[in-house]
């Protein structure tokens, strides 16, 4: 069975999607040709391959790839395949190497891809070999930075990273003038949480603001629960900080508001999110004072967001400085992994309340993405009942909504997040321009 | 005042019996109870990981969370907890890292399979170290430390303590 691009069209409508977008191995197939190896794609942060020669293993979709440091200072992105018999060069994770030696045949190749070296020369005279022709390097993918966040993109047609960010590049801009330095770094490794279902319902849920109520009851619940408990003079927590606000009220969510632009990108959040009543950590805003003055710090810290999605592959929490790469596995498995920031000239403090926050929150041990992944197993097993063909989007349709920038601004429970990133993702999925040549 | 003798290996052997059974059990206060005023439950994301603040954990729990997460555990609209957990704990070559007679407190060390049941079986392993102070009268837990073999694996949700 093939798709057609009639047959795809006919699975999106503008407030529903049918429920064989999170089930059918086909489409997911089609997904990672069409999308995630035909977008740009994080990869990760400049300061993860700090000095020359550092690399990290990664996927952009099917196809591995290594984002590498080299001797020039510059960051490739490179198939990891041998271009002898087609084995991966790098198998580590992360590492640093002078060059790449495949493990099967010895071919070794430059951090740039330069294929420089064919173990027992001879045997090749008259072959198409050459090991002066490029077409025997590692093939290199086009790669950008967005202030440091490095994206690659296995098309080399269509628009330049900063294009495809759009004005939702300013979550990242804010996360960076959060830092007193100005500047950001990945610290203190990575939590991996595989989740049983497909991507998809990962990203739906960034900025679904008509969930919290429900499926993290239990957990507001729980913090009230505790709070009875102590004596009434007990000064607030930190954790209580974190988690309690999950349990907010669907007046609060709609405040928030949210953001969707070109591409799929949304944040939900402006100068309220379930971030911004936390307590100060001690010395942050003086140095935030020092480095950029009063006013400019209060613009900074007023820009209060929750989730910012990348469609399809990062989501980023500015305020908390951490960020979330989806890599989509199979139809119905997905790896989350969570990463840390931390701001530079900011005290060692704000560092750890990034990790609680990630513990709390993000780690599979998280009281709330616990019921979140309950939530998507459910989904998953529901969906495949036929009783309902479609899943529902309509929520504030055409309502509550007005133009801000290239991006538009909608109340905070609209579901139009959803049904913006659909619009991409239908866009993605029928843009096969080889298939009109035929 | 005159020096703590040090436990015997079945006094020791006790106290990691009782702590697991109380996770066996399900009975979240009394295993609490167990832990000192600033006792922590920690579990590192990365081999040998020597910092819970600055590098990220899978768990990283002091007393309160500990209590929030056992109101969580038999809340009614926990959505992840409808599953009945059942889980077995087996410990074994357990040996003394470390006595300190001035104080009584002490750390150990044991080799623990712990098995999982809430929707499939799940076999987590490996060594919990435990810091146990000495109050005059009993034991408490400082921190007891759980280095699964398969730390930096992507797990699914881990439910409850191991
Ligand atoms: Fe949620």
């Amino acid at each position: 069975m093939t798709k057609t691009i009639e047959d795809i069209k006919k699975l999106v409508e503008p407030d529903r999607i049918h429920r064989s977008l999170y089930s059918d191995p086909e489409l997911f197939a089609l997904e990672q040709e069409r999308i995630f190896e035909s977008t740009w794609v994080y990869m990760g942060h400049e300061s993860q391959v700090k000095e020359n020669g550092d690399y990290m293993t990664l996927n952009i979709g099917r196809k591995p790839v290594i984002m590498v440091r080299g001797r020039d200072g510059n960051i490739n992105v490179l198939h990891n395949q041998c271009t002898h018999r087609g084995a991966k060069v790098a198998g580590k994770k992360c590492g640093n190497a002078r060059a790449f030696r495949c493990c099967y045949h010895g071919w070794t190749f430059k951090t740039d891809g330069t294929l420089i070296g064919v173990p027992h020369k001879g045997g090749y005279e008259e072959t198409h070999f050459d090991i002066k022709d490029p077409k025997f390097s590692l093939k290199v993918v086009r790669s950008q930075s967005y202030r440091g966040f490095i994206f690659a993109n296995l098309s080399s047609k269509g628009a330049d990273l900063k294009e495809f960010l759009g004005d939702a590049a300013s979550s990242i801009d804010n996360m960076i003038e959060r830092s007193p330095g100005g500047d950001l770094e990945i610290t203190g490794g990575v939590l991996r949480y595989r989740h049983n279902c497909n991507w998809k319902f990962f990203v739906d849920n960034l900025n679904d603001t008509m969930h919290p109520m429900v499926t993290h009851q239990s957990v507001g619940d729980a913090c009230q629960s505790y709070i009875d408990e102590l004596p009434k003079d007990t000064p607030p927590t930190r954790e209580m900080d974190i988690v309690a606000p999950f349990g907010s009220s669907y007046e609060n969510f709609d405040m928030m508001g949210v953001s969707v632009g070109p591409k799929g990108h949304a944040f939900t959040g402006g100068t309220d999110s379930i971030h911004s009543n936390y307590m100060e950590v001690d010395g942050y805003i003086e140095a935030m004072h020092k480095s950029y003055g009063e006013e400019k710090t209060k613009e900074i810290l007023c820009v209060n967001r929750h989730n910012t999605i990348y469609y399809p592959s990062l989501t980023i929490k500015g305020a908390i400085q951490s960020i979330r790469i989806i890599r989509p596995i199979s139809v119905n498995e997905t790896e989350i992994e969570t990463w840390t920031f931390r701001l530079k000239g900011a005290p060692d403090d704000m560092l750890h309340r990034t990790m609680l926050y990630s513990r709390l929150i993000n780690s599979p041990s998280s009281m709330v993405g616990s019921d979140d992944l309950e939530a998507y197993t459910r989904l998953s097993e529901g969906l495949m009942s036929g009783g309902s063909e479609w899943v529902d989007m309509s929520r504030f349709i055409g309502r509550e909504e007005r133009p801000d920038g290239n991006m538009t601004r909608a109340i905070g429970t609209s579901d139009i997040s959803l049904r913006n990133q659909y619009a991409a993702w239908l866009g993605y999925m029928t843009d096969v321009p080889q298939q009109e040549e035929l | 005042m005159s020096d703590k003798n040090c436990p015997t290996t079945s006094e020791i052997t006790a106290l990691i019996n009782r702590e697991t059974e109380l996770l066996d059990d399900k009975k979240l206060a009394e295993w609490i109870a167990l832990f000192s005023e600033k006792g922590t439950y920690w579990m590192p994301v990365a081999i040998d990981q020597a910092d819970p603040l600055n590098h990220i954990s899978i768990f990283y729990d002091d007393v309160l969370m500990m209590n929030v997460r056992k109101h969580n555990l038999k809340h009614a609209r926990a959505p992840s907890k409808e599953v009945e957990i059942r889980s077995s704990r087996l410990t074994g070559n357990i040996r003394l890292l470390d006595f300190d007679a001035k104080t009584g407190n002490m750390t150990v060390k044991c080799n623990f399979q712990a098995v999982l049941y809430y929707n499939e079986q799940t076999l987590f392993a490996g060594q919990y170290i435990y810091k146990f102070i000495w109050t005059g009268e009993k034991y408490l837990i400082e921190q007891k430390k759980v280095n699964l073999i398969n730390c930096d694996a992507s797990h699914g949700t881990i439910i409850t303590y191991i």
